[in-house]
């Protein structure tokens, strides 16, 4: 749910008092059409409130909890699970770990070939949210989630199916699951690991802890996903060219 | 109103046929080119100063009216073949092309003929509409006449909806599922058609509202996914369409 534009007011002037919104829009980066927009509208998007705590190197969880709707992100954080962490991790990268270990095992014994993949790359991926959720999701939590916000399930599947979840919904999410409360945040790029709280280096940890066997399984699953949307958009596109041969 | 709505589904269509012109031309897709000059000359033959200009030219008998019939089936016949392919409805051209399809044509082409040389015709009226009044006879004769002239579209419209509903809810391109929707609309109003004869005299315009509406929609349709594809075409190749 945006944020009330009046508390939005009181706290922009809280952290910057001198301000006018051009310069808040300058230092922040956000488009003054966008920010006028909002306040005329009375509500104000959460990335709004995320892009100026950066700019004011406030921590943006932190300017979350100041608002009403957010409060409950002032507890204090939970650390993420290892299945979090590691849904985190986007696909290309697990299947560089898996043939990071397998080179590694090939070559041991032998010459000293390095035995680590290059660095994650940073969450969110181009299928973060749905994993996060599969990560966290005991087979009842859509269900839990949909109860509890009132949304209808098919229009929690297809957020989650474009990659989406609005912040209320991915808190809610978390509070189902009964997980930290950042990590559907980490999860829709709202918010950076290292704001969320996370250990610098937690998911490779978590990656690093992953037997052979999990990490394959879990690349295959991925790699099965993958491979459906990708033959799913090959569909539509072979579709899209029959319909403009015959009527474009 | 519905002058109005005449004469600016005429131009619509005119100058749909026109765009076309090019890529006529240059050999893409002919059949939809004549679609639209087909399609305009239907709505011409529909308005009642064209009509009766053209139908004394050829003996005042109301053959026009005729002649609007077939031309009517022609498009629908190569709407309904280009869209069953483009949407990839293999149903649907069996139902349209099958035996079943061409069978049904055959038949409500000659009820259309048949009872039009069985009928009065005498003396131009566009949309025949006092040719009725003259004996119980004439009445009868030119309400058949009528609803056959309408179950060929709605038969073709009722075979290809399900294909166009389906890729208006799909996750193709907005241009697409806007193009499907609205060829959708038209292929429910076109059924719809087959119902006038259950209206109350009063709900005469209604009658015009519908039909137009689904012309309108079925050009719209067409149209719209054809700019989708200009527009998603690379500008190289879109220079070389003059439109």
């Amino acid at each position: 749910m945006p944020l009330p534009a009046k508390a939005f007011q009181r706290w922009l002037h809280g952290i910057a008092p001198q301000a006018s919104t051009a310069d808040i829009c300058r230092i922040s980066g956000v488009k003054r059409t966008t920010l006028a927009q909002q306040l005329v509208r009375g509500k104000v998007a959460e990335s709004t409130v995320v892009s100026i705590s950066r700019a004011f190197n406030i921590n943006p969880v932190a300017a979350l909890a100041t608002f009403e709707n957010y409060s409950e992100l002032a507890a204090s954080p939970v650390l993420p699970s290892a299945a979090e962490l590691v849904s985190q991790i986007a696909t290309m990268d697990l299947l560089k770990a898996v043939i990071a270990r397998s080179a590694g095992a090939a070559g041991r014994g032998g010459t000293d070939a390095p035995e680590h993949a290059p660095p994650l790359t940073p969450a969110p991926h181009a299928t973060s949210v749905k994993n996060w959720v599969d990560a966290i999701d005991d087979g009842e939590l859509r269900h839990r989630v949909s109860t509890a916000t009132g949304i209808a399930p098919q229009n929690y599947s297809a957020q989650l199916t474009a990659n989406r979840l609005t912040p209320e919904l991915a808190i809610a999410t978390s509070r189902e699951a009964g997980v930290g409360l950042t990590g559907g945040l980490v999860a829709t790029g709202m918010i950076t690991e290292a704001e969320a709280g996370w250990p610098p280096g937690a998911r490779q940890a978590a990656l690093d802890a992953l037997t052979d066997g999990e990490l394959a399984a879990l690349a295959g699953e991925r790699l099965q996903a993958l491979g459906k949307t990708l033959k799913r958009q090959e569909q539509d596109h072979e579709q899209t060219k029959t319909i403009w041969e015959n009527l474009g | 109103m519905i002058e109005i709505l005449q004469w600016s589904t005429l131009a619509i269509c005119g100058a749909a046929a026109v765009a076309r012109i090019p890529s006529a031309v240059r050999g893409e897709n002919r059949s939809l080119f004549y679609i639209f000059v087909l399609a305009t000359l239907a709505i011409l033959l529909s308005i009642d100063g064209p009509y009766v200009a053209i139908d004394r030219l050829l003996g005042g008998t109301n053959v026009t009216n005729l002649i609007l019939r077939f031309v009517i089936f022609a498009v629908i016949l190569l709407v309904g073949y280009r869209i069953a392919r483009g949407f990839g409805a293999p149903a649907s051209i069996r139902l349209i092309l099958g035996p079943i399809g061409l069978g049904i044509l055959a038949v409500i082409a000659t009820a259309t003929l048949v009872l039009f040389l069985l009928a009065d015709t005498e003396g131009s009226v566009a949309g025949l509409t006092t040719l009725p009044s003259r004996s119980p006879r004439n009445a009868q004769l030119i309400e058949l006449y009528a609803a056959a002239g309408r179950l060929y579209p709605a038969y073709v419209a009722a075979s290809l909806l399900p294909a166009t509903l389906a890729a208006a809810s799909s996750n193709l391109a907005a241009s697409i599922r806007w193009g499907a929707g609205l060829l959708s609309v038209a292929f429910v109003a076109l059924p719809a058609g087959t119902l006038y004869p259950l209206l109350p005299d009063e709900l005469g315009p209604l009658k015009a509202l519908i039909n137009y509406l689904a012309v309108l929609s079925l050009m719209g349709g067409l149209l719209t996914i054809w700019i989708g594809r200009v527009r998603a075409q690379p500008p190289a190749r879109r220079s070389s369409t003059a439109k």
